[in-house]
């Protein structure tokens, strides 16, 4: 297996106070990953910076067959679907299923339709093509930002909490759509999430982030972690233990 | 040139037309194999033949399947290709039926505006109903309405509008300036148009204009803010909490409005005439203390406080307008954006209409 996604000595932050500090991990092709941690210790902002919205402060993110994460130069291989899920309101989620297509494909109109049907039809969502983002609940938002993702074949998929907010059946269907994705399209999938739940049901690999060592404190099967990691952050945040402030 | 990465050709046997394609079918190739399924599902083909292909991906798994849409029979896959072809063709589609709207006659949509028209007036008039008890209430114990902001939103307001304001209202008074003295010229009235500048300035345009530009930039504001507070549901998180946003958000815009709108109809007052002056020096050679002598003889004082009046009325409009159309606002941006148009639109309509309903009484009082 070779890596799909590569990190070296990154550190990351806001203007020049440092969050993250000389980050490297690889993310294998097919895998999901997980990026885990305390609130605040930078999750989602390393998760900005894997897919190219910030530039880093120091080091490198390399996905394969692209370097450094860019965008609107060429199709983007890789699908990202933010916490919000970010679909535009004023579109339809067929319509957002679409866009990605109109721009970067050269299918007529029907055909474009036709695949982004054939998206939203994968993750359960037929019957509501035509109805706005405030139309639907917080599960199928989720559902049609992966759907929109998902529109270009893309390689590899970023998910930002996918399952925040949401039922425990609905966040189930989430995990097994991710496994779908896996196991039929080989898509690698690199997740920020809290619910541990989903943690040991879909991740293979993950990297523990702390606020205050700013970096990694550890890497590996979250199983494995939990069971077996002797320092008391991991078992903290694995047995759901307070660490005496809410953080 | 393009050369598409798969090969089709078109084998019969037996009667039975098949169309064989080979080599790798991506989404790049996607509009090429459109047109040729399109084409052959219209010209009979029964079969499409996947057996000499090496991979596909997700969307020419749509394509292929949405082409043939069960009239033509996928034949040949395997391995990865069949898996893919298989959770496209089947996936679950949703949990529950269908959601199908139904079209609507014009007589049910007329009859459901109408009702929803009924329902917004009521709407409106509960709004008007709570900002009278909330102002009550601050009447009666100034401590119950949220003030900590009230300075900030004056700024924001006020000071910060400012050189807009003076700018404006300066090239007004410039304008009136230059169109009077063409006029008054001609009649050897040229001292007359420190008359003309001053009342109508003072009167009419300085109000006017000093609300359309509030209007503008703080009316337009507050709908938004209030608009994106909604939707982000922080509206309902300071009911959730015991605060009423009539008191908490509305009152405070409203009152700071009410405060600095007339003292920056009177700053507009002051930079209209010395716009008028202006002109008056260099296009007619009235030096300013002759101007501003003749301003002193025809405006009085109720010019003045009529125009502070409208001002008063104009921004309890623009704040009661804004704050409402943001409370409201339903469904994401795209509501927020519509909110505040329909905010801006429906002030600078209640501005004038307003300014035409003062003029009216004002001339039946002889004010």
């Amino acid at each position: 297996m070779r890596a799909i996604v590569s990190v070296r000595d990154l550190s990351i932050g806001w203007g020049a106070e440092p969050i993250l500090e000389d980050v490297s991990f690889d993310v294998m092709r097919g895998e999901v990953f997980a990026i885990l941690g305390g609130s605040g210790c930078g999750k989602s902002t390393l998760l900005r910076h894997l897919i190219g919205l910030e530039a880093p402060m120091l080091g490198r993110v390399h996905l394969t067959g692209i370097g450094p994460p860019q965008h609107g130069l060429e199709p983007p291989q890789f699908g990202v679907l933010f916490q919000s899920s970010a679909l535009f309101g004023s579109m339809t989620l067929l319509q957002n299923v679409m866009l990605p297509l109109q721009k970067w494909t050269n299918l007529p109109k029907d055909a474009i339709a036709a695949v982004a049907q054939a998206r939203l039809r994968l993750v359960g969502l037929t019957g509501f093509e035509h109805h706005l983002p405030s139309e639907v609940s917080g599960g199928m938002k989720k559902r049609a930002g992966i759907a929109r993702a998902l529109a270009l074949d893309p390689q590899t998929l970023f998910l930002d909490e996918p399952s925040a907010g949401l039922d425990p059946v609905t966040s189930a269907g989430l995990d097994e759509l991710i496994l779908t994705l896996r196991q039929s399209l080989q898509v690698t999938t690199i997740l920020v999430t809290h619910e541990l739940a989903s943690i040991y049901h879909v991740v293979d690999n993950c990297i523990v982030l702390d606020r205050l060592a700013k970096g990694i404190i550890a890497r590996g099967n979250p199983s494995d972690l939990r069971d077996r990691s002797t320092d008391p952050r991991i078992a903290a945040f694995f047995h759901r233990r307070p660490t005496g402030s809410i953080a | 040139m393009y050369t598409p990465a798969f090969t089709i050709r078109t084998d019969e046997e037996g009667g039975l037309r098949s169309l064989r394609i080979a080599g790798r079918l991506t989404l790049a190739d996607g509009r090429a194999l459109w047109a040729q399924l399109c084409a052959a599902v219209t010209t009979g083909v029964a079969v499409v033949d996947l057996r000499d292909v090496q991979m596909i991906d997700g969307g020419v798994a749509a394509i292929l399947l949405a082409a043939t849409n069960g009239k033509v029979r996928i034949d040949g896959a395997s391995g990865e290709v069949e898996r893919l072809l298989r959770l496209y063709a089947c996936a679950k589609g949703s949990e529950g039926p269908p959601v199908v709207t139904a079209s609507r006659g014009i007589l049910v949509q007329v009859g459901d505006n109408a009702v929803e028209f009924g329902r917004e007036l009521q709407r409106n008039l509960a709004f008007v109903g709570d900002l009278g008890a909330g102002l009550a209430a601050f009447v009666r114990r100034p401590q119950s309405v949220h003030f900590s902001d009230l300075l900030y939103l004056m700024e924001r307001a006020g000071a910060d509008g400012l050189p807009i304001i003076a700018v404006i209202n300066f090239l007004i008074g410039m304008i009136l300036g230059l169109q009077g003295a063409i006029q008054l010229h001609r009649f050897g009235a040229d001292t007359f148009i420190a008359n003309l500048v001053g009342l109508a300035v003072v009167r009419e345009l300085a109000p006017l204009m000093t609300a359309i530009i509030v209007a503008g930039r703080s009316g337009a504001s507050y709908a938004a803010e209030l608009g994106t507070m909604t939707v982000n549901e922080e509206v309902d998180a300071l009911r959730t909490i015991g605060q009423d946003p009539q008191r908490f958000l509305v009152l405070p815009r409203v009152l700071a409005l009410c405060v600095v709108v007339p003292l920056l109809t009177a700053f507009g007052d002051l930079l209209g005439c010395c716009g008028g002056a202006f002109i008056a020096m260099i296009k007619l050679d009235i030096s300013p203390t002759a101007y501003f002598s003749q301003l002193q003889r025809s405006v009085e004082l109720s010019d003045v406080i009529s125009g502070l009046i409208k001002s008063i009325a104009f921004a309890g409009l623009i704040g009661l307008v804004a704050c409402q159309r943001g409370l409201a606002t339903r469904g994401g941006a795209l509501g927020v954006g519509r909110s505040t148009t329909s905010a801006v639109v429906l002030v600078l309509f209640g501005l004038v209409a307003l300014d035409a309903i003062f003029t009216l009484i004002f001339s039946l009082l002889s004010f």
